[in-house]
């Protein structure tokens, strides 16, 4: 971040008490927001540490009073965690490869391979995005059902490579990659899925690592569409186990599941906050061309 | 999209050594496709025209299928509930408009201002994005309940405590906020970038002509970010038009399907009532409307322009 001489407000305007008044409510206001954003951080943590008498209690208290870890080890022995965080690597994997494959193949070609009637083709994929989820999610689900991938992993990992949104996103990265390049790996007599795999691909990186944080955290985040077509314990991702067995389960006592809670939150906390600069500036990447 | 990269293809391709066959030149190009095509065609395509199929059969899964006609149709327009959802998912998308889409235009204008912690503020708005859904299920249940940290803070300043989740008035209001307070923080990071791009010169300029904060917000900082208020306006309507998920595992579309939205009852078509042939109807229905609608709202913008 470059640093800023000035914004709307110039230093000279700061020194105004007019606008005082405004710059101090606002950095108030901002500050407000920040602790309602870690306020509930903070509960999740602190809910899991607590007796389950306190966590019930009225008016709510927001430090522990004596700090219980034994509840960690319960909540650890609730839930298969190890089982279901395996699922949920697997689909993250299958749909990884998937998206490379698929979407990168048909991105590239319909970049950089000049085929005819590309533009019909195009189509053919571009069209899907102006049709609503609503359409075809009980459709799709019949389709699924009749193609016989029901309790498989395939059912999830076949269709993450429809998905218009990547193929445009990866199609104008791809268009911005010099052609000369392209064009010399012809003449040495570079097969194409030589100048794939040994050009385009590692150009991409930067691109296919935003598009893996959005395969991840969609993995790491879906359990409604898991939920139908999974049926079983070994099949499961994180959050639909989570889903099920926690979250929808009214004997489980507060802190437990508080406890079960912040075992699968601060993952992926954990690690936006080591890679925030390099998510951030990702997202970026992918939301402004999108 | 045009490609700048024809000739130079065109041109060795013209060179006369050896003129390939056709077939041959764009093999690769259609191999590259094929995996794609295939893929788009069996799970988006064909559960689209099967939708759109199903919607005038009856799908016994035991004992199979069979044409109805527009039973399933009549089925819908006459089932009351319905038109319960039609209402409750264009209160939403109000709701989610009102509660939600001012809330990171107004952040971001006030975090590009700040002289220190800009980094720290950007990232604890973003911090909830990170966050399961279903983790936040758990939470905001706990929040939101009569005897929760924030009917505490209620009662404590003299109000009486709301059952957020559990009143009529209410549920609709306690989901949009607790969706705004997850996700606002993305659209925060793009208003934020386009703020931050607006070229400091010009808040000098209008400075020197005399415009006061308000002013130079409103006639510079605003329009400098119309395209992305636009886009995400309508990325939200597109959004929330969609929304089942929250309501489904909250409350199930109660109380007294007060949260009951579109896709919330096609979902439970399906599922409750094994109706799936009614459920692609309304599926077929929502395409029609949102369709008619981009058609006119194209139609609107090209006038615009011309």
């Amino acid at each position: 971040m470059k640093t800023i001489d000035r914004g709307i407000l110039s230093d000279y305007d700061l020194k105004k008490p007019g606008n005082k008044i405004i710059y101090y409510l606002m950095m108030v206001v901002v500050l407000a927001m920040v602790c309602t954003m870690l306020y509930p951080m903070f509960v999740i943590l602190f809910n899991g540490l607590k007796l389950n008498t306190e966590v019930n209690s009225f008016p709510p208290t927001f430090l522990p009073s004596e700090v219980h870890f034994e509840n960690y080890q319960k909540a650890w022995s609730y839930i298969k965690l190890p089982l279901f965080a395996r699922n949920t690597l697997f689909i993250f994997a299958g749909n990884m490869v998937m998206t490379v494959l698929v979407v990168g193949f048909a991105s590239f070609s319909l970049s950089r391979m000049n085929v005819p009637y590309k533009k019909v083709i195009q189509y053919f994929f571009l069209l899907t995005l102006f049709i609503p989820p609503t359409t075809y999610i009980i459709p799709n689900f019949v389709n699924l059902r009749d193609l016989g991938l029901m309790n498989s992993f395939w059912a999830l990992w076949l269709p993450a490579g429809a998905n218009a949104f990547f193929l445009l996103l990866l199609k104008s990265f791809f268009d911005g990659i010099n052609m000369e390049m392209f064009e010399s790996g012809r003449i040495d007599g570079a097969s194409e899925p030589r100048l794939f795999f040994q050009i385009a691909f590692p150009l991409s990186v930067p691109i296919f690592a935003t598009l893996a944080i959005f395969v991840f955290s969609s993995a790491w985040n879906d359990w409604y569409w898991p939920s139908l077509i999974l049926s079983s314990d070994d099949k499961y991702p994180l959050a639909t186990a989570i889903y099920k067995y926690v979250i929808n389960v009214r004997r489980l006592d507060l802190n437990l599941r508080f406890a079960i809670l912040s075992m699968i939150t601060f993952p992926p906390v954990i690690v936006f906050l080591i890679f925030q600069k390099y998510i951030v500036r990702g997202l970026h990447l992918g939301g402004v061309k999108g | 999209m045009s490609q700048p990269s024809t000739v130079p293809i065109r041109s060795l391709d013209a060179l006369p050594k050896k003129p390939p066959a056709k077939w041959t030149k764009h093999l690769w190009g259609y191999l590259f496709l094929l995996p794609a095509v295939v893929i788009f065609f069996l799970f988006l395509w064909m559960p689209i025209g099967k939708g759109i199929v199903f919607s005038f059969y009856h799908i016994d899964f035991v004992k199979g299928d069979s044409f109805v006609g527009w039973e399933n149709y009549e089925r819908v327009f006459m089932d009351p509930e319905v038109w319960v959802s039609v209402k409750n998912t264009l209160y939403y998308m109000v709701l989610g408009v009102l509660i939600g889409f001012w809330v990171p235009i107004l952040f971001a204008i006030a975090i590009s201002e700040m002289r220190r912690f800009q980094g720290f503020a950007r990232i604890a708005a973003y911090l909830p994005y990170v966050v399961p859904f279903v983790v936040l299920y758990g939470l905001w249940r706990w929040l939101y309940d009569p005897v929760g940290p924030i009917n505490a803070l209620i009662t404590k300043v003299g109000l009486d405590s709301v059952l957020f989740l559990t009143d009529k008035a209410w549920s609709m209001i306690s989901i949009v906020i607790m969706e705004t307070w997850q996700s606002f923080g993305s659209a925060l990071l793009i208003y934020l970038a386009a703020v931050l791009s607006i070229p400091r010169d010009w808040y000098e300029a209008a400075e020197i002509d005399g415009a006061g904060v308000w002013k130079r917000i409103r006639h510079i900082t605003l329009p400098a970010i119309k395209n992305q208020i636009v886009l995400l306006f309508l990325l939200q309507l597109i959004a929330t038009s969609q929304g089942f998920q929250t309501h489904y595992a909250l409350l199930d579309g109660g109380p007294n399907n007060a949260t009951l939205t579109y896709a919330l009852l096609v979902v439970r078509y399906a599922f409750t009532r094994q109706d799936y042939g009614s459920a692609s109807a309304l599926g077929v229905l929502m395409f029609l409307v949102l369709g008619l609608l981009a058609v006119i709202q194209y139609r609107m913008s090209n006038k615009k322009e011309a």
